[in-house]
């Protein structure tokens, strides 16, 4: 019974079906996952298990609890990567229950690894299981939502997209206010949470289980024909996956999408230290807190407004606009910090992790122009293996550049003026290989069915 | 079907929505 109920045959949509119920589901799975950008909340106090208001000589440090999020995050892009053609095929209700059952399993795992301070259980459990989750669920929707609105693919995989961006907004006030609801003397509270924030994204991912839906094979919206001239860069054939990463397309959007998330991860890890060292004595502790919401309210925001933008200037050009824009203020940051202006150094970020977000929202809609809509889903799992390495390579780049540069005698506040500078160089090659941009050979097109 | 469309857009926009709220008064303090 619970297996029919997943199958893809019965989730085909029945005629009259409002194609506006998906984003909906897509989004409950997307505002559970995108937890993981909070999962920070939980470092600190699960350093002081045993010590409770201290960290106590048994208690786990920082460096071995910081490991649970990069296992979880190189496991989002695997997963995605190697899961992607399985979603394809079993389509989004059973991908999603999937994901549901991985990610809060892994936050059950990890509970029960504090119940027996395991921490390679923590390791196992939010980071692989979960980590699984994270990119079953993440790419789950996507393909979905392209079928369900191909005259608008930009705004409707932004609006998916924009949940993950929006999932730590939720979850961190959540989380805080459940680890002081479960606080006692003898425990700070962080194993209950885990249990009961896997009971609700669980419940929460259900919804979206419930509600998805896939369009019947020859459904196109009411009064909408394909264009007979289609845009540039806009493909009216398709690319099977396997085929797709032969071409050098697959390979020059790899590096937009590696150069522009780097560019964005590595700022977003080291906000908070940044913007008080830069304004040193002028930004407090909780400032830059309220600094780092901001940044994550523009990150969600930038996913929505500029996948929709796409819809109208197109893909390409809305890179381009990334690039270009990234490279004039990543160069003017140093400047603004030189004058002192919190104003304008936080207006040039917010913007910056706008386009940041944007990047992850536009790239399916961009994978959609280029390789067209079949086995979409797979290769964007497929490219997210770009993230896994931007997530290394951003916070390496800023962090170990900043540390040489302290080393060296540097003060504090112009530490950071030689990694934008790196950033801008990041982005200038992104802008070359989006300006390389071609549409695929025709020896790469699938010649067989597309109804799957 | 309405009635559907609007209860599941309230179930993902209400937590959202608090979300969002949460962050800008944490904001606010980088302007006091």
């Amino acid at each position: 019974m619970a297996s029919s109920f997943l199958d893809r045959e019965n989730t085909v949509a029945p005629p009259g079906f409002n194609r506006f119920l998906v984003p909906p589901a897509a989004l409950a799975v997307h505002l559970s996952i995108g937890q993981a950008y909070a999962f920070s909340t939980f470092n600190l106090p699960l350093t002081k298990l045993i010590g409770h208001s201290h960290s106590a000589p048994a208690d786990w440090d920082l460096k071995q609890v910081g490991w649970i999020f990069s296992i979880a995050i190189v496991f989002l892009g695997s997963s995605a990567a190697v899961f992607g053609r399985w979603v394809e095929r079993v389509g989004p209700r059973r991908s999603m229950f999937t994901a549901a059952l991985c990610f809060s399993g892994g936050f059950i795992v990890s509970a029960f690894g504090i119940h027996l301070r395991q921490l390679w259980l923590l390791y196992l459990g939010y980071g692989v299981l979960g980590g699984c989750g994270l990119g079953i669920g993440y790419i789950s929707p996507v393909s979905t939502l392209i079928k369900w609105f191909p005259d608008r693919p930009g705004m409707a995989t932004g609006m998916a997209i924009m949940g993950f961006g929006g999932g730590a907004l939720i979850a961190a006030p959540l989380s805080v206010m459940l680890m002081a609801h479960f606080k006692t003397a003898v425990s700070n509270g962080v194993l209950e949470t885990l249990v009961t924030m896997g009971v609700i994204y669980f419940m929460f991912m259900m919804i979206g289980v419930y509600a998805v839906r896939v369009p019947a094979p020859d459904w196109k919206p009411a009064g909408w024909s394909a264009p007979s001239h289609p845009k540039q860069l806009v493909t009216t054939a398709n690319v099977s996956v396997d085929m797709a990463w032969r071409t050098p397309q697959f390979w020059l959007l790899w590096v937009v999408l590696c150069m522009n998330v780097t560019a964005g991860i590595g700022v977003l890890g080291q906000a908070s230290p940044m913007i008080q060292e830069i304004f040193s004595g002028r930004v407090t502790p909780a400032a830059a807190a309220g600094f780092v919401g901001l940044l994550s309210l523009f990150n969600m925001g930038g996913r929505i407004i500029w996948a929709t933008t796409s819809d109208y200037i197109g893909r390409r050009n809305t890179y381009m606009v990334f690039f270009l824009l990234g490279i004039l203020l990543y160069s003017t940051v140093p400047t603004l910090g030189h004058l002192g202006s919190i104003p304008l150094f936080v207006a040039a970020f917010c913007i910056i992790l706008s386009m940041y977000g944007g990047g992850f929202a536009t790239i399916p809609a961009y994978l959609r122009d280029i390789f067209g809509t079949y086995q979409v889903g797979a290769i964007h799992g497929r490219l997210l293996t770009a993230w896994s390495v931007a997530g290394v390579l951003g916070p390496v780049l800023v962090n170990y550049i900043r540390q040489y540069q302290i080393d060296n005698g540097v003060p504090k506040a112009q530490a950071y003026s030689v990694t934008m500078y790196i950033m801008c160089g990041l982005l200038l090659i992104g802008f070359l290989c989006n300006y390389a941009m071609r549409a695929v050979d025709e020896k790469y097109h699938y010649r067989g069915s597309t109804q799957s | 079907m309405k009635v559907r469309l609007v209860l599941l857009w309230v179930a993902v926009g209400i937590p959202l929505l608090w979300g969002v709220m949460k962050t800008l008064e944490n904001a606010l303090k980088l302007f006091q």
